[in-house]
């Protein structure tokens, strides 16, 4: 996903350099790409993420079998003779090898099975069908939101520092900053769904239900994840901002030149710091993604947190391995598109220092 | 020619000397006047007085060199004709830029000044261009801020204005990014960008310093040479007086925030009166070394600029200083031409004429 979004800037850019013995590049559409730093760097990133997309799955199962608990017993249910839990075992292929069932595992999910819930037979991927869209949804609202409010917030803050904006902005930040997110989700609910009425405390309406109810069931869960993560966010970049402003000489080129303070925030100061807030934002889908559990824990969202939690409790191996799996490869990727957006925004690394 | 000077001794140094006013002519008015500038900065109930009183006028054509060790208050006193200084700075006194009064500037007044009427290249071309803007997007931004033009315009503009500062294949350079140049060619960019709305007066805080020898010889020239064709009053501030001696019409010596020296520069390097700026010419050695090296080699320290004493502030330093030195001694015109601030001038063979046996 992340190639389909930068391949057609970067390989803008590529034909646009024409440097030195680099600039003159075989013709063809392939030689391009190939030419093509954000696409070559994505090749070497991916060379990683796959091997460590293994590395983690098996972790993932080893991680399985240390869980206490054992789905023979739970399925064949706790008044079954020991006969019985030895058949289920069986029939289940726990009896195999730990190495012979996770290659099985493995094979099943390179081919788009990845077994069945223990507690319901209903195939995992059926359930992912189900669950994915929510979580997805929820975080990628939140993660849009927390940085659309922190940006504004963080260069209003940073034009004046400790003028009156600045010292609001970071008051109040610093006051959210210090709620952890499922304290602001009970606020949340106390206020605007206990309080005001004005929104449901908890649940899920599907998308196919309507654009507006769906919204509805999804404003307290995605602010509860939002306004934390942007109230970093905002402190962050404001501090960059400013440093930026003070520091860099080339702020002081720009204002000798005549431009104006906003073009100055925006255009200079905010590109060299949005190298910083990138970082952060990487480091902080792991956070995210974490934050997803619990929020929907809470509101009763019918996501990947839940669908985890669930299968926790039954000892349902199936459906957490796929879960803890894709918690992990979703960072995994969150870090590659991090690493990429680097790529595209700073000319530094687009292009290779000389 | 003037860059092999820098090898040469003192008197190669005299011979290279830019005539005065050769090229403008020399009965125009001056383009700045400043008057009794001060600046203060105020830092934990202590007040750093960083410029202390500086008048000079600069004339159109004419390049006044500023030198004077690091902290004697050389950035400050340009940077305040700029508008570039933080909030914490206060500024006093009067810089008139062409009938216009810098001081006390809003923020509005102060965009139309700044890039128009001045302009300024800074000390280190690595990081004075934003890393992750075009070349020519930062040059046409400059362009573009002070003239109505269309980004076609703009861009032929911008072409112009490198082949002005002789940079290589500008057409291929406006795409490039700063790393993708070397040092002087960056330097380039930023001479271009200072040019490009024909400032009347152009600022160089320490344009050469961060650049090797050859091309800061290339720098120099070619701001002598655009100087010339197009007129405009320069200031150059550096370390390095044989630079100053090689490139200025006129030198200004600063001492804690203060002329303490200012002449035509034949005139103050072959009649050097005050001792700081004989301390600074003694400290050149022959071969050329590290500029920024150079006015360290001063004995003892600067003044602690938030408690400057009663009197010269180069007292405790001063080989020639006696009791009448901790009366302030003005900067005034003691001969045609020559102004200096001191009791005890020293004398045309060097020796000192102060009371204290003479010292070797
Ligand atoms: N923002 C500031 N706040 C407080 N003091 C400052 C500030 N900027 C400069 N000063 C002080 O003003 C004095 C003069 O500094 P300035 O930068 O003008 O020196 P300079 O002559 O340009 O030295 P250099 O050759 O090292 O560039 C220094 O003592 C410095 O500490
Ligand atoms: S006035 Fe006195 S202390 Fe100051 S420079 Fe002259 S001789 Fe030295
Ligand atoms: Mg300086």
């Amino acid at each position: 996903m992340s190639g389909a979004t930068t391949t057609p800037a970067a390989e803008k850019r590529t034909r646009v350099t024409e440097n030195g013995p680099a600039g003159e590049q075989p013709e063809g559409l392939r030689a391009r790409l190939a030419g093509s730093p954000v696409l070559r760097l994505v090749g070497r990133r991916l060379m990683i993420v796959i091997p460590l997309l293994f590395v983690v799955s098996a972790l993932v199962f080893l991680l399985m079998e240390a869980l206490p608990g054992d789905p023979a017993q739970i399925r064949a249910g706790m008044d079954a003779s020991e006969e019985e839990v030895e058949a289920v075992r069986q029939q289940m292929g726990l009896d195999r090898p730990g190495h012979e069932r996770y290659l099985s595992w493995l094979g099943g999910a390179l081919t788009g099975d990845l077994g069945s819930s223990v507690v319901s037979g209903r195939a995992v991927t059926t359930l992912l069908g189900e669950r994915l869209p929510v979580t997805l949804q929820m975080a990628g609202m939140a993660f849009v939101l927390s940085i659309v409010i922190s940006l504004p917030l963080a260069l209003a803050a940073a034009r004046r520092p400790g003028g009156l904006v600045d010292r609001f902005v970071m008051v109040c930040s610093m006051t959210l900053l210090a709620v952890p997110n499922f304290v602001m989700a009970l606020l949340l609910v106390l206020v605007f769904a206990v309080g005001l009425g004005m929104l449901p405390a908890i649940g899920f309406v599907p998308l196919a239900e309507g654009v507006w109810p769906n919204m509805r069931s999804m404003i307290l869960p995605v602010l509860s994840l939002a306004v934390p993560m942007a109230c970093f966010y905002a402190r962050f970049l404001r501090g960059d901002l400013v440093e930026q402003l003070n520091a860099a000489a080339y702020i002081d080129t720009a204002r000798s030149k005549g431009t104006g303070p906003w073009r100055i925030l925006w255009l200079h100061a905010f590109r060299n710091s949005s190298f910083g807030l990138l970082t952060l934002v990487g480091l902080n889908i792991g956070a995210l993604v974490g934050g997803t559990v619990i929020i929907e824990r809470i509101f009763a969202m019918p996501g990947m947190g839940t669908l985890m939690l669930e299968g926790v409790m039954s000892s349902d191996v199936a459906v957490v391995q796929t879960c803890v799996f894709i918690f992990a490869a979703a960072a995994v990727f969150a870090n590659l598109l991090v690493d990429v957006m680097y790529a595209v925004l700073d000319p530094r690394v687009r292009y290779g220092s000389h | 020619m003037r860059s092999g000077a820098r090898l040469a001794t003192m008197s190669g140094m005299l011979n290279a000397t830019r005539e005065p006013a050769a090229t403008s002519n020399g009965a125009a008015g001056p383009i700045l006047v400043v008057d009794d500038l001060r600046v203060t900065f105020s830092r934990h109930g202590r007040v750093v007085h960083a410029v202390n009183g500086l008048s000079y006028q600069v004339r159109p054509g004419r390049t006044l060199a500023i030198i004077g060790e690091s902290g004697s208050g050389k950035s400050v006193s340009v940077r305040a004709l700029m508008g570039l200084l933080p909030p914490s700075a206060h500024i006093e006194g009067s810089a008139r830029l062409d009938g216009t009064e810098l001081v006390g500037l809003d923020d509005k007044s102060w965009r139309a000044v700044r890039g128009c009427q001045i302009a300024m290249v800074f000390q280190d071309p690595a990081s004075s261009l934003n890393p992750t803007m075009s070349i020519g997007a930062q040059l046409i931004e400059a362009i573009r801020m002070h003239a109505p033009l269309k980004r076609r315009e703009a861009a032929q503009k911008a072409i112009d204005l490198l082949k002005l500062v002789r940079l290589p294949s500008p057409e291929k350079r406006l795409k490039q990014f700063p790393h993708q140049l070397s040092g002087g060619m960056r330097q380039r960019v930023v001479i271009a960008i200072a040019l490009s709305s024909d400032p009347k007066l152009l600022i160089a805080d320490e344009a050469t310093t961060a650049l090797d020898v050859t091309t800061q010889a290339q720098i120099m020239e070619l701001l002598v040479d655009i100087q010339e064709r197009l007129g405009m009053a320069v200031i150059m501030i550096s370390h390095d007086l044989s630079l100053a001696a090689c490139y200025a019409h006129e030198v200004l010596v600063m001492y804690a925030g203060k002329a303490v020296e200012h002449a035509e520069t034949r005139n103050l390097f072959s009649n050097v009166r005050m001792p700081y700026t004989k301390a600074l010419l003694d400290a050149i050695p022959q071969l050329s070394t590290p500029a920024h090296l150079q006015p360290a080699i001063v004995g003892g320290h600067p003044p602690d600029l938030s408690a400057l004493p009663e009197g010269c502030a180069f007292l405790p330093r001063c080989p020639s200083s006696t009791e009448q030195c901790r009366i302030e001694p003005h900067l005034a015109e003691h001969e045609p031409e020559h102004a200096y601030a001191c009791w005890h001038p020293v004398s045309r063979d060097g020796s000192c004429t102060g009371q204290k046996e003479e010292r070797p």
